[in-house]
């Protein structure tokens, strides 16, 4: 019952926002110069169909009219067609969203190990050669940019070790991708049994994981080494030692204590990577709902922006969620 | 001022990585500046002959695959990126910063000013939700392609990170007693703020501002590397790191990797500068920070000689 | 100071230190804080020692020192401090010089503290049931079964009321006389030879106070601990203490047994403490605390020569050794207060 109050609560607050984002998306996305119809069409198409494409479209309706529509149809589960898929964009978006998620979330996973491994290590000897490095890597990772430090790893590993595939897409051409059942390859592969198809796809996955991981896990390791020294040196920690508690199961309780704050944290670069992995995405031809995304703004083709920027706000919303859900299994203080 | 700079330069003697930092930036200013004069060869002429060419005393860091000078390039390159970083940088401060301040100070009491201060927060909401990359780049597809829509992006993505730094600001020193007794001796609002509000605001937002130029230069970068910000040949680290990435795939490093490495530099330096104007501004910081430059002031007189090899 | 004075305080100090074999003996210990402008002594060479089921009280203000020296007998001073010199010889051995998971295996199995403020003490994650049997489990190596009972029936007998539904209860849901007893049951769970009471009783109401104290006594004598009872309450000690100590500025300025203490104080500051609490309204008035603010803290004299009414030239000058005035009474005073 309580959770279902939390819930209401959420989305009340929630759903005018997500209109509002809708809105901004949709105007922004329609004043971008470009006709679809006559890019639809090509070059020699008539003024007539021209006129009769864009009537079909709803294209000569007023820009509000245009919105309402949108928005009835997005009650049906309608977020329109793609003009260079020609395929509607919900089916566009299931096929490509699981790549994007299936990257970013192991890109976090990483993140989170690197991140809370050097925090924890920092926050134990603050004055440490580990703290140093870990103060350098936190500035120096988030200076590099993503899509450059792609490159290098491309060509250290691929390039000139031979060790990783070609930075093409998510699987070798010459693999036939598992029937989708989750959309993530390595998930689908192993559920079909199928190793070949499992290793190759993890295989294309690695250095797009290590780009996005390493990248992204300065923002987890400053906040896991912060939380971290301030629960060490707090009066439950120095009581523990007091006690004779053994130096590993302090720090194992004080990381406990740490977890609230390093989920936060973790939450909202969950959040972000969705859209941050977009460059990432560019790079290794991945195909994930992103390029997809940034394919839809250079070409005029608003729906599949629309769709993009809904499905991530929607997916960073259940994200939050999860993560309020979480506090509650995590803190005592606040089930009560 | 004077004193401001003193106090950087013994800061910058006490945490070398600070001074690192303002060596960057001070750096890849000069070369901006000075790049028609260091440059040995036009950054966007292309020599087809010599294409490709790996590093070499000719071609310091080598050609790219039409022939133009990498090396000159890259070091025309910041005129580029740090022109549309600082001012779209400055343009974001001084939107949001200036909407902040209103909207914090008119947060409480009653009217529409509350009203309105309470929708440009939910504004606030809305844009910060977005996938900065993806409303960044949708921001210059419908302005149409240019370095002034650039400048734009990057001042409307990060416009409501001032919006709320000079908000909060307004809110915490507002509820001080002396901003009170400015509006009891018949200051105008705008007079309150202009005269108590912003200078006690400056610290935090100097430091976001110099973080934010870093970030800047990434986003112009990653703009221009799918093709939606500066165009080539016009000499962009971005744009460069782009034209090489099938070189890159090839084996041919260096038209994507020289470009890629002062772009990570740069900002570097910029959140290092960020960084040591933060240390300042928070008052425990500064304390360690000043009682470490008299333990290093002691230990100077103590030694009489300041050893050089030690800076 | 001079070579005599030195050898002279040095003699004493082993006299206070090792009456007959004792349990725990707190040689010369010595605790300073580095601080941004300069290094703080909190404790100055500080030597006292408990015979085995003894329970010596130790009576001093906020900022004496008192923590800092519950401790820096477990070799864990408060941070940043440091111990700069000193010994702590438990069952012979000096414990200070003991390899660290040796030591730890002393803390809270044969040396344990009973913190204050328990409700910050105690991890706020955790049931109160899994803390206390985390004790026996690390330190005795009981089963996990074992442990939940053993801390079952501790929490029975710090008396916690509604035993059973405690053990599932987390810090935040206890009042702070509850948290007090659930500290009392983890030191006392492995039936320490030694029990360290840090001002165990500050904070709680007056009737809850009782009953924890009372609680302490039955405890450590079942036990047959010896026990260190460190307050700010000069009265609490009358009540059950042998001997009882007077911390001022990390020295001892006056240790006697009790009834020495009370009856012939002879310090000046203890007479000040003594008059604080005192119903004589004469005592109180010529006793009555100065103007506190000056708590200068010489290097050269007496510690307490910037608040003492007695003070002449010399306590600024020189610094009192800890004298014997009478057998087993011993006050670090140039002009002790006797025959009163």
């Amino acid at each position: 019952m309580r959770v279902l109050t939390y819930l209401a609560k959420r989305l009340a607050f929630v759903i005018p926002q997500l209109v509002g984002i809708i809105l901004v998306s949709f105007l922004l996305v329609k004043s971008i110069p470009g006709d679809p119809a006559v890019l639809m069409l090509g070059p020699t198409a008539t003024p007539d169909a021209i006129a009769g494409l864009r009537q079909s479209l709803g294209l000569d309706q007023p820009l509000y009219m245009q919105f309402f529509i949108y928005l009835k149809n997005l009650l049906h589960g309608d977020l329109g067609t793609s003009w260079q898929t020609t395929r509607p964009v919900l089916d566009d978006l299931i096929q490509r969203f699981p790549a994007t998620l299936e990257l970013v979330t192991l890109s976090l996973l990483l993140a989170i190990i690197v991140g809370v491994t050097l925090g924890v290590y920092a926050a134990r000897r603050p004055n440490g050669w580990i703290a140093r490095l870990s103060d350098a890597y936190g500035l120096s990772a988030g200076a590099l940019p993503d899509f450059w430090f792609a490159l290098v790893l491309i060509f250290v590993f691929y390039t000139v070790l031979h060790w990783a595939p070609a930075p093409l897409g998510r699987i070798d051409m010459v693999v036939i991708p598992p029937m989708p059942i989750t959309g993530a390859y390595t998930i689908d592969a192993l559920l079909a049994g199928d190793l070949e198809a499992f290793w190759s796809a993890l295989s294309h996955l690695a250095l797009p994981v290590l780009t996005l991981g390493l990248l992204n896990a300065g923002p987890i390791l400053k906040m896991t080494q912060a939380t971290m020294e301030k629960m060490l040196d707090s009066d439950f920690s120095r009581y523990e030692v007091l006690s004779g508690v053994p130096q590993r199961l302090v720090v194992r309780h004080a990381l406990r204590n740490s977890l609230p704050s390093v989920v936060t944290i973790i939450s909202v670069l969950y959040g972000y990577l969705i859209g941050g992995a977009v460059l990432v995405e560019i790079v290794f031809s991945w195909g994930g709902a992103g390029q997809y995304a940034v394919q839809g703004v250079l070409n005029s083709d608003i729906y599949p922006v629309l769709g993009f920027v809904l499905f991530s706000a929607i997916f960073s919303l259940i994200v939050y969620i999860v993560v309020d859900l979480i506090y509650v299994l995590l803190d005592p203080r606040i089930s009560n | 001022m004077l004193a401001a700079i003193h106090l950087l330069g013994r800061l910058a003697l006490i945490r070398p990585r600070f001074a690192a930092g303002y060596l960057i930036v001070l750096t890849v200013t000069i070369l901006a500046i000075l790049a028609p004069l260091i440059a040995p060869y036009s950054p966007t002429e292309a020599d087809s002959a010599n294409f490709l060419q790996p590093p070499s005393a000719a071609h310091l860091f080598g050609t790219d695959n039409v022939g133009m000078d990498i090396f000159s390039r890259a070091i025309y390159a910041p005129r580029i990126d740090l022109t549309i970083a600082v001012l779209g940088t400055l343009l974001s401060a001084l939107l949001g910063g200036s909407i902040g301040a209103l909207a914090g100070y008119y947060s409480t009491g009653h009217g529409i000013r509350v009203w309105l201060s309470f929708a440009v927060m939910r504004a606030a909401d809305v844009i910060q939700a977005f996938p900065v990359f993806v409303f960044a780049i949708a921001l210059v597809a419908s302005l149409g392609q240019s370095i002034q829509t650039v400048v734009l992006a990057i001042a409307f993505v990060n416009a409501p990170i001032y919006l709320r730094l000079m908000r909060s600001q307004v809110l915490s020193i507002r509820s001080m007693r002396y901003v009170e007794a400015s509006q009891v001796n018949g200051l105008s609002d705008f007079q309150t703020i202009v005269r108590h509000v912003i200078p006690n605001a400056m610290a935090p937002v100097l430091a976001q501002l110099s973080i934010n130029v870093g970030w800047g230069i990434l986003l112009t970068a990653a703009l221009s590397f799918v093709g939606a910000g500066v165009r080539a040949p016009t000499p962009e680290w971005g744009s460069m790191i782009a034209m090489g990435f099938q070189n890159v795939v090839t084996g041919q490093w260096w038209p994507s990797m020289f470009p890629g490495v002062m772009l990570a530099i740069t900002v570097f330096g910029f959140s290092l500068v960020g960084a040591s104007i933060e240390a300042l501004a928070d008052p425990a910081k500064r304390r360690q920070l000043l009682s470490d430059a008299r333990q290093r002031d002691r230990k100077k007189a103590a030694v009489e000689q300041p050893s050089l090899e030690r800076i | 100071m001079s070579k005599f004075t030195a050898t002279l305080e040095k003699e004493l100090d082993a006299r206070v230190a090792t009456p007959a074999a004792p349990l725990v003996a707190i040689k010369q210990l010595s605790v300073e804080f580095p601080g941004s402008t300069e290094t703080k002594q909190v404790l100055k060479g500080l030597s006292l020692s408990v015979q085995p089921g003894e329970i010596v009280g130790l009576v001093g203000e906020s900022g004496a020192g008192k923590t800092t020296l519950a401790r820096s007998i477990l070799g864990v001073p408060p941070a940043p401090g440091r111990i700069s010199g000193g010994e702590v010889v438990f069952e012979g051995r000096n414990i200070l010089d003991l390899p660290e998971p040796e030591l730890r295996k002393l803390r809270g199995r044969r040396l344990s503290v009973v913190v204050p403020n328990p409700r910050a003490e105690l991890n706020p994650t955790a049931t109160i049931g899994k803390q206390i049997a985390a004790m026996a489990r690390i330190h005795l190596g009981v089963s996990r079964k074992e442990a939940m009972r053993m801390a079952f029936a501790m929490l029975r007998d710090v008396q916690i009321p509604d035993p059973e539904r405690r053990m599932n209860a987390y810090p935040h849901e206890l009042s702070g006389g509850m948290a007090q007893r659930v500290v009392i049951a983890m030191a006392l769970i492995c039936s320490p030879a030694f029990i360290i009471s840090d001002d165990a009783t500050s904070g709680l109401d007056v009737t809850v106070q009782a009953q924890i104290l009372s609680l302490l006594e039955r405890l450590a004598a079942d036990n047959d601990s010896a026990m260190l009872f460190i307050t700010r309450d000069i009265g609490i000690t009358a009540h059950f203490c042998s001997r009882v100590a007077v911390l001022y500025a990390g020295e001892i300025m006056e240790l006697a047994p009790r009834e020495d203490l009370f009856l012939r104080p002879a310090h000046p500051y203890t007479l000040m403490l003594l008059a604080a609490f005192s119903h004589s309204p004469k005592l109180r008035d010529a006793w009555s605390v100065p103007e506190t603010g000056r708590r200068e803290t010489s290097a050269k004299g007496c510690s307490y020569a910037g608040r003492c009414p007695l003070a002449q030239e010399v306590c600024r000058e020189r610094p009192p050794p800890l004298a014997e005035i009478s057998p087993g009474h011993f006050a670090r005073c140039h002009f002790p207060v006797v025959d009163r």
